[in-house]
C-alpha cells in the first residue's frame, strides 16, 4: 500500500498543494465556498484539499477563531505570543475505509495502490459514505441537479503512472513524502526518535481507525491542531476508534447475503406450498360443480 | 401483380411470434435502460484527474522538482496579494524569492508566527499569469480625492518617471516627468511634490550621519548601512538584527517628505495637517509596508496626535498607470512640460540617481566629501563608474582628509538581497574578530536587483525582468543627473531654505525628531538558516 508522510512542522502555508489539486482535478474556484487557506479553510465539494492555519498560544493550545485587530493601520493582529501551524487536510485514505464498506453501489473502492477512489457513475446518491466517514471527508454537490460525492482521489491516475500525487509534487518545502506506506511509517518513527523530543511521540494514522495511508507527524499535539484523536483531552469530543470501522459492523453485516439467500429459499418454499394447496383446491372445486349440476 | 404478392406473403411462415403490446413495452424498457446506462457511462471511470499540471511535475518517481510551488503570502500582507485562480504553480515566485532575495528557504522550519516577507514585490514582476500583484490602493486615493474637505498631495519617486511611460507604449528608459505631473493633476491631486527633493534631504542627513560616525561624533558602529530601501531594512531586522545599529537612522525619502508636507508645507500653505492626505507614487511595493509601520507617524508624535501618519497611501507605478487609464485621462494630451509644485520639489542630480543601484551611495559620497572637506568634490565624484551598473556587489575606495589626516574611505554597493548575505556575513565576521579598522565605511543595500528602477511596483516587462530593460532605465536616470547643473544634494536651494527656515541643520534635534527613525529586532519572528 502506498502512502504519504506529512511533516506538519515544515508547512509554511503557501497553498501550492490546494492549487495543484484544483489544476489536476479541474476543480473550479467557486466564489462562495470555504477558503482553501487561512484559519477558516475547510474541505467542501470544490476543495478536495485545504491548508488550515491554526493559531496556538505559547502553551500550544488552540486559540479561538475570532481575533481582534490590533493595528488599525496595517490590519495586523497581535501575533507576538502566538505559534502558527498549517494543517494539510484531505482524505486520509484508510486501510479499511468505512465509506467503502458502507457503499452498497460499489461507487467507492480501494484501488491497487491503496487509494480510496470514487466511481461517480455507479453512485446512487445515498450519501451513506458521508455518514460513515469518521473524518467527515466526503462532501456532496448540494447545488447541482445531478450531484455527486466529492473527495480526494489520491490522484489515482498519477499513481498508476508512477507519479506522486499532485499536491505532493508541488510542495516547495517537502512537507509531504510519497512512497511505500510501511517504509514511510518506519521513517516517521526514526524522525521522531532522532528529534530528541521536538516531535509529539505519535504517528497520526498509524493506528487510527485501523491505519491510514496518509500519516502525519507534528510538534504540536494533534488534538490542538483540530485532528480527531483516539484519546481526546477535551471531554466534549468523541474518541476516534482504534479499530477500523468496518470491523464493528462486519460480524453481523456479513450475514446479510446469507440471510438474503435463506429468506429467498423460505419465500420460495412458501410459494410452492401455497401454489400446491391452491391447485388442489381448484381441482376439488372443478369436480364439485359437475356433481351438483 | 398484387395477387402474386399476396400469395407469396401468405405462403411465408412467420419466424417470430407476433409482438404483443406487453412484449414491446418490455423491450423498449430494456433498450431505454441500456441506452441510459451507455449515456451516463456505466463504466469504471473514477472522478478527478481531468485537468493538467505544469510539465515539471509530470514525471514518474518522487524526485523533487527543481522549480516548484510558490511563495507563501499572508492575507494581511500590506504590499502583495495573490489571486489563487490565476496561479499556475510555475514556481518562478519561489525562485526569485529564494535566489535573488534570499528570503524564502533561508529560514528554519517550523515558522513561528509570521510569514517572512520583505515586501520587495519581485514576485509580482516574475509572476507570468498575473496572479501575484500589488495590493491595489487606488480606491483609497479616489475616495480621498472625492472628499472636498481633504487636500490630497502626491509625491513621486525618482524611478516612477522612468517607468510610467512603458505602461503607455513608450520604450524603456523614457523620462515622462512632466506628463506624470500633468496626469496626477488631471486625476485631481491638489498638489504634486517630488520625492527627489527628500532624496536630497535624506542625503544631507545620511551623509552628515556618516561623517559623524567616521569622526566619532556619533557613537555608532561602522560601516554605516543605507536605510532608504524598506525591503532591505526589514531583511536586516529579520536576519541581521545584531547589525541594526549599523543602519543609518535617517528615514527614507518618503519617511521624510510626509512630515515635511504636514509640518513645513502645511504651515506655509495654512493647511490643517489632519486634512492632508499624502499619497506616495512609488516604484516599490515595500513602501506600502514602510508607510504602514507603526512608528512611521513621527509627524503625529510631533503634532501630539499619533493618528496622523507620515504617509497615508502608497501606490505603485503600475497602480498609477491603471488609475490613469481607468479615469480615461488622455495620455497624449498631457503636457510634457508640466512642472512640480514649488517648495518641496527642487532636486539635484544626486537625488535623481537614487533610483539606480549605486545612486544613493554616489550622492551621499558627493555630499560627505563636502561635509568633511568643506569644498565640493572634484569631477571624478560626479561619475563614479565603479559603483554603477548591475553587478551584485560593487566596491570603491577614495582618500579624504578627515580631521587633517588623509583617510581611506571604503564603500560597497549591494543590489539583490541574496548578495547582501555575502557582504553582511563578512561584516558580522569582522565584528566577531574585533577588527578595529572597518572593511567598509558605508554600504548601500537595495532589495531589488538593479535598484528602484527595477522595483517590485514598476511596469512588468518581458519575462523574466530582463537586464536590457534595467540598463535602459538606469541610463535614463543617470542622464537626468548628467544634464543637470545642480548635482550636489546639499546645494539644492529648497534644501538650503528648509534648513534655514525650519530644520536648523542636518541631524539637529528637530530633524532627528522628524527625519530619523528607529528599527526593531525582528529576529524573534524567524530562525535564520545557518550557512553550511
Amino acid at each position: 500500500m502506498k502512502g504519504v508522510l506529512v511533516d506538519l512542522t515544515k508547512c509554511i502555508g503557501c497553498g501550492s498543494c490546494s492549487v495543484a489539486c484544483k489544476l489536476y482535478n479541474d476543480n473550479k474556484w467557486v466564489e462562495d465556498r470555504a477558503e482553501t487557506g487561512g484559519p477558516r479553510a475547510q474541505l467542501c465539494d470544490a476543495n478536495w484539499t485545504v491548508v488550515r492555519q491554526v493559531k496556538l498560544d505559547k502553551d500550544l493550545n488552540a486559540l479561538p477563531l475570532s481575533e481582534k485587530k490590533v493595528d488599525a493601520v496595517s490590519g495586523a493582529t497581535d501575533s507576538s505570543n502566538q505559534v502558527w501551524r498549517f494543517v494539510k487536510t484531505q482524505c486520509f485514505h484508510c486501510a479499511e475505509p468505512a465509506c467503502v464498506a458502507s457503499c452498497f453501489a460499489k461507487a467507492l473502492q480501494k484501488d491497487e495502490n491503496g487509494a480510496t477512489v470514487y466511481y461517480p457513475n455507479s453512485c446512487v446518491g445515498c450519501r451513506y459514505c458521508m455518514l460513515a466517514c469518521p473524518f467527515h471527508t466526503p462532501k456532496f454537490e448540494w447545488e447541482k441537479p445531478l450531484p455527486r460525492i466529492t473527495k480526494c482521489m489520491f490522484c489515482s491516475g498519477r499513481l498508476k503512472k508512477g507519479e506522486s500525487p499532485a499536491c505532493v509534487s508541488v510542495c516547495p518545502t517537502n512537507v509531504m513524502k510519497y512512497g511505500d506506506r510501511d517504509e514511510l511509517l518506519q521513517e516517521a518513527k526514526q524522525i521522531i526518535a532522532k528529534s530528541s523530543g521536538r516531535y509529539v511521540e505519535h504517528v497520526y494514522g498509524e493506528e487510527e481507525v485501523g491505519g491510514t495511508a496518509w500519516i502525519y507527524i507534528s510538534d504540536v499535539p494533534f488534538e490542538q491542531l483540530g485532528f480527531r484523536v483516539m484519546e481526546p483531552k477535551n471531554p466534549n469530543s468523541y474518541p476516534l476508534p482504534r479499530k477500523a470501522l468496518p470491523h464493528w459492523t462486519e460480524p453481523y453485516m456479513h450475514w446479510t447475503p446469507i440471510l438474503g439467500g435463506i429468506w429467498g429459499v423460505v419465500l420460495a418454499g412458501l410459494y410452492i406450498i401455497t401454489r400446491r394447496n391452491k391447485v388442489a383446491a381448484e381441482k376439488n372445486a372443478s369436480s364439485q360443480p359437475a356433481a351438483n349440476g | 401483380m398484387t395477387q402474386n404478392i399476396d400469395v407469396v406473403l401468405s405462403d411465408t411462415k412467420p419466424t417470430l411470434p407476433p409482438l404483443s403490446r406487453r412484449n414491446f413495452l418490455q423491450l423498449a424498457g430494456l433498450a431505454g435502460t441500456a441506452g441510459a446506462a451507455a449515456l451516463t457511462g456505466c463504466h469504471g471511470k473514477t472522478a478527478g484527474g481531468t485537468g493538467w499540471m505544469p510539465d515539471q511535475y509530470n514525471d514518474a518517481g518522487t524526485f523533487p522538482v527543481h522549480s516548484r510551488g510558490r511563495v507563501p503570502i499572508d492575507v494581511i500582507n500590506p504590499s502583495i496579494c495573490r489571486d489563487d485562480r490565476k496561479c499556475i504553480l510555475c514556481g518562478q515566485c519561489a525562485d526569485v524569492c529564494n535566489n535573488a532575495e534570499a528570503v524564502m528557504g533561508h529560514y528554519e522550519l517550523p515558522l513561528i508566527n509570521d510569514i517572512p516577507c520583505v515586501h520587495c514585490g519581485q514576485c509580482t514582476l516574475w509572476c507570468p499569469s498575473g496572479a501575484i500583484t500589488e495590493v491595489d490602493d487606488t480606491d483609497k486615493v479616489q475616495s480621498a480625492i472625492d472628499n472636498p474637505d481633504l487636500t490630497v498631495i502626491a509625491h513621486t519617486a525618482p524611478s516612477t518617471r522612468i517607468g510610467l511611460g512603458e505602461e503607455f507604449g513608450l520604450p524603456p528608459g523614457t523620462n515622462v516627468e512632466g506628463k506624470q505631473v500633468a496626469a496626477l493633476k488631471a486625476l485631481g491631486f491638489d498638489t504634486v511634490f517630488d520625492t527627489n527633493f527628500t532624496a536630497d534631504l535624506t542625503i544631507t542627513e545620511e551623509a552628515t550621519e556618516l561623517v559623524h560616525r567616521i569622526t566619532g561624533e556619533k557613537k555608532a558602529p561602522l560601516p554605516q548601512f543605507t536605510s532608504c530601501c524598506p525591503g532591505w531594512v526589514k531583511f536586516c531586522e529579520y536576519f541581521y538584527a545584531d547589525l541594526i545599529a549599523n543602519l543609518s537612522s535617517a528615514k527614507s525619502p518618503i519617511g521624510m517628505i510626509g512630515p515635511m508636507i504636514k509640518t513645513y508645507y502645511a504651515e506655509k500653505a495654512k493647511l490643517d495637517p489632519k486634512k492632508i492626505v499624502v499619497v506616495g507614487v512609488m516604484p516599490c511595493t515595500a513602501k506600502k509596508y514602510e508607510a504602514a509601520r507603526p512608528e512611521m507617524n513621527s509627524v503625529g508624535r510631533y503634532l501630539k496626535d499619533p493618528s496622523i501618519r507620515d504617509n497615508d497611501v502608497i501606490i505603485t507605478t503600475r497602480e498609477l498607470a491603471r488609475f490613469i487609464k481607468k479615469r480615461n485621462v488622455d495620455w497624449e494630451k498631457l503636457d510634457p512640460k508640466t512642472l512640480y509644485d514649488k517648495l518641496l520639489s527642487a532636486y539635484s542630480g544626486g537625488g535623481a540617481i537614487f533610483g539606480a543601484t549605486g545612486g544613493v551611495m554616489e550622492a551621499a559620497v558627493r555630499s560627505a566629501y563636502f561635509y568633511i572637506t568643506k569644498q565640493n568634490p572634484p569631477k571624478e565624484f560626479l561619475n563614479m563608474q565603479p559603483i554603477r551598473g548591475l553587478n551584485g556587489v560593487k566596491e570603491d575606495k577614495f582618500k579624504l582628509p578627515v580631521a587633517g589626516k588623509e583617510t581611506e574611505v571604503r564603500i560597497a554597493v549591494v543590489t539583490g538581497l541574496a548578495n547582501a548575505h555575502v557582504v553582511l556575513d563578512q561584516v558580522r565576521e569582522d565584528v566577531k574578530s574585533g577588527t578595529k579598522e572597518p572593511r567598509w565605511h558605508f554600504i548601500e543595500f537595495m532589495a531589488c536587483p538593479g535598484g528602484c528602477i527595477a522595483g517590485g511596483g514598476q511596469p512588468k516587462t518581458s519575462l523574466p525582468p530582463s537586464d536590457s530593460v534595467r540598463k535602459a532605465r538606469t541610463g535614463a536616470i543617470y542622464s537626468i543627473d548628467e544634464r543637470m547643473t545642480l548635482r550636489l544634494c546639499h546645494e539644492n536651494p529648497e534644501i538650503v531654505a528648509i534648513y534655514k527656515d525650519f530644520l536648523g541643520e542636518p541631524c539637529s534635534e528637530k530633524s532627528e525628531e522628524l527625519l530619523h527613525t528607529t528599527y526593531f529586532d525582528k529576529s524573534n519572528l524567524l530562525v535564520a538558516k545557518k550557512k553550511a
